[in-house]
């Protein structure tokens, strides 16, 4: 039992460590410096310690400290408590979400089964929705608690927006949810072992769809009206400086790893090498006992993981460096007028498929 | 007149379906990228990086700024180090902000090829609007436009330069005393 236990805290502590600790300040970078790259310019280089800038890294430090250090400003007229909670209702679901999505499959170590997931819920998938739209309770607590017309706004396009496209996400999972015959993310996870099981392969719409709304769900910038800088300050966090201000911007980049994860596991093939089973990897470690080549496994299934997830935050950003804002009304027609009926027709297709293949 | 944009674009139905133009969009990014990406390389080879890099790193890179741009004014110094200034107070006069004082001093004893000279000659940056006035009204070529624009200071008292200050020799002062001839047509009455 207290193995167990022991093993549970390993898996919380690798998660917070690669999410709090390595994805979520390395992406502040990212994406400055990818930016920079694609529009032909330099990118931050700026923040030296002796004369050393490591092509930029030390800008994280620099951004921590300065958010360490700022003033923490509460405006005049707003409602404090919920003024100071609604960053930690935002940043705790992106966090949260990381409980069952699994990040490799189940391995030996020691005679003992490891599984690379904190929480193997039978409602996987619905857990990860339920919490993640719970998120929107901050954004919007956030724009009405903070006495400002503009972030009043930005928090009403965050719910609505958010609304919209949840309803799309929902009902492109359901195709997902009939290819695979499960919730639990693990089990979705270990079907895609099979190259041609891919969901990319079996739901293509719904792939296009979900990395839409899922993008739609982060306000990220095809759909950022919620924080358009040009319209609305900065919307639901004119408000807020420090590390407040940084807790929601914490979120938004860490949401952006989630979304990845959530996409590897559905469409991508989750942890798995094309063409190249589980049994074949551990057949080709043998020489290293049976702890060995489950351990070198894992690694392996760890790192390719990982990279799909990278992959997929490097094509979120090429989109936000890319594409121009929408405006809100174009989100709307988007989301209520083409995705809402292709998803429900993606479900149609995929249900006559399925009966015809059955 | 009222200006009214047409909205009523007729838009193919590939252009309409929408996706095809964002991959066509993040194919270019991408390119870009990966291009600038892989440029970098070389550097960690010790060559040259092969970038195609729009921007100048300002303080240590520095632009060569076109002849015909106004940096701060700057009063030309013959080769014997006396200012070609003789003092007639024609810049003081063009100035629309006010910025030059000169304070003349004669020859009486004839013993000096000079006749005029400033014996004070400040222009005050703070005040000064660079719109090349003075430039364009002195008769003796003597006070020009110089391509230096960094005078930030933290005090604004520095910024009233004195006559020492400004002179600069006339063989760094060529191609704009060159380019004021042509601008103006000094020499050509």
């Amino acid at each position: 039992m207290w193995v167990d236990l022991a093993i549970t805290l390993v898996k919380i502590l690798f998660i917070f460590a690669i999410t709090v600790g390595f994805f979520a300040p390395v992406l502040t970078w990212v994406e400055r410096k990818q930016s920079a790259l694609m529009q032909d310019r330099i990118g931050a280089n700026r923040a030296d310690i002796m004369g050393f800038t490591v092509l930029g890294l030390f800008h994280i430090i620099a951004d921590a400290l300065k958010m360490f250090t700022k003033e923490d400003f509460i405006p005049d007229g707003a409602n404090k408590v919920l003024h100071t909670i609604s960053p930690i209702i935002a940043l705790v679901p992106a966090l949260l979400t990381f409980a069952v999505v699994p990040f490799g499959g189940q391995y030996t170590l020691f005679d003992k089964e490891v599984n690379l997931v904190i929480s193997d819920l039978d409602v996987g998938l619905l857990f990860v929705f339920a919490i993640a739209s719970l998120a929107t309770y901050g954004y919007v607590i956030a724009g009405w608690s903070s006495n400002n017309n503009w972030s009043l706004l930005g928090s009403m396009r965050t719910a609505s927006q958010m609304i919209s496209y949840e309803v799309t996400m929902g009902l492109t999972i359901i195709g997902v949810l009939m290819v695979y015959g499960s919730m639990k993310l693990t089990e979705i996870g270990a079907i895609q072992e099979n190259f041609w099981m891919w969901g990319v392969f079996l739901q293509p719409v719904g792939f296009f769809m979900f990395l839409t709304a899922s993008i739609a769900e982060n306000k990220r910038i095809p759909f950022d009206a919620p924080e358009a800088e040009s319209e609305l300050v900065a919307g639901y966090f004119t408000e807020y400086s420090g590390l407040k201000f940084g807790m929601f911007f914490m979120a938004e980049f860490i949401e952006m790893v989630t979304i990845g994860a959530i996409m590897t596991i559905l469409f991508l093939g989750a942890w798995h090498i094309p063409f190249l089973t589980t049994a074949t990897l551990l057949s080709w470690f043998d020489f290293l006992g049976t702890t060995g080549s489950n351990l070198v496994v894992m690694l392996i299934h760890l790192g390719v993981f990982f990279a799909k997830v990278v992959f997929f935050i490097y094509l979120q950003m090429v989109i936000r460096w890319t594409l121009p804002r929408f405006r809100y009304d174009q989100i709307m027609k988007l989301g209520w007028k083409i995705l809402l009926p292709l998803s429900l027709a993606n479900i149609l297709v995929t249900g006559l498929v399925i009966l015809a293949l059955n | 007149m009222a200006y009214y944009v047409n909205r009523t674009i007729k838009m193919t139905w590939w252009e309409r379906s929408y996706i095809p133009e964002i991959i066509k969009g993040m194919w270019l990014t991408s390119k870009r990228f990966f291009y600038n990406l892989f440029g970098f390389i070389p550097f960690f080879l010790g060559t040259e990086k092969d970038r195609r890099i729009m921007t100048v790193y300002y303080p240590e890179e520095q632009v060569q700024y076109p002849i015909a741009y106004r940096g701060r004014p700057v009063l030309a110094q013959n080769e014997d180090g006396q200012p070609a200034c003789v003092a007639c107070g024609l810049c003081e006069i063009a100035c629309p902000a006010y910025c030059i004082d000169i304070v003349p001093a004669e020859n009486t004893g004839k013993q000096n090829q000079y006749e005029r000279w400033p014996d004070v000659f400040n222009i005050d940056y703070a005040i000064c609007i660079f719109c090349g006035n003075c430039e364009e009204a002195c008769p003796e070529e003597a006070i020009f436009m110089s391509d230096d624009c960094e005078i930030s200071m933290l005090d604004r008292k520095q910024m009233l330069y004195t006559k020492e200050q400004l002179l600069t020799p006339v063989a760094d002062l060529q191609k704009r005393i060159e380019f004021t001839r042509n601008m103006y047509a000094k020499w050509n009455y």
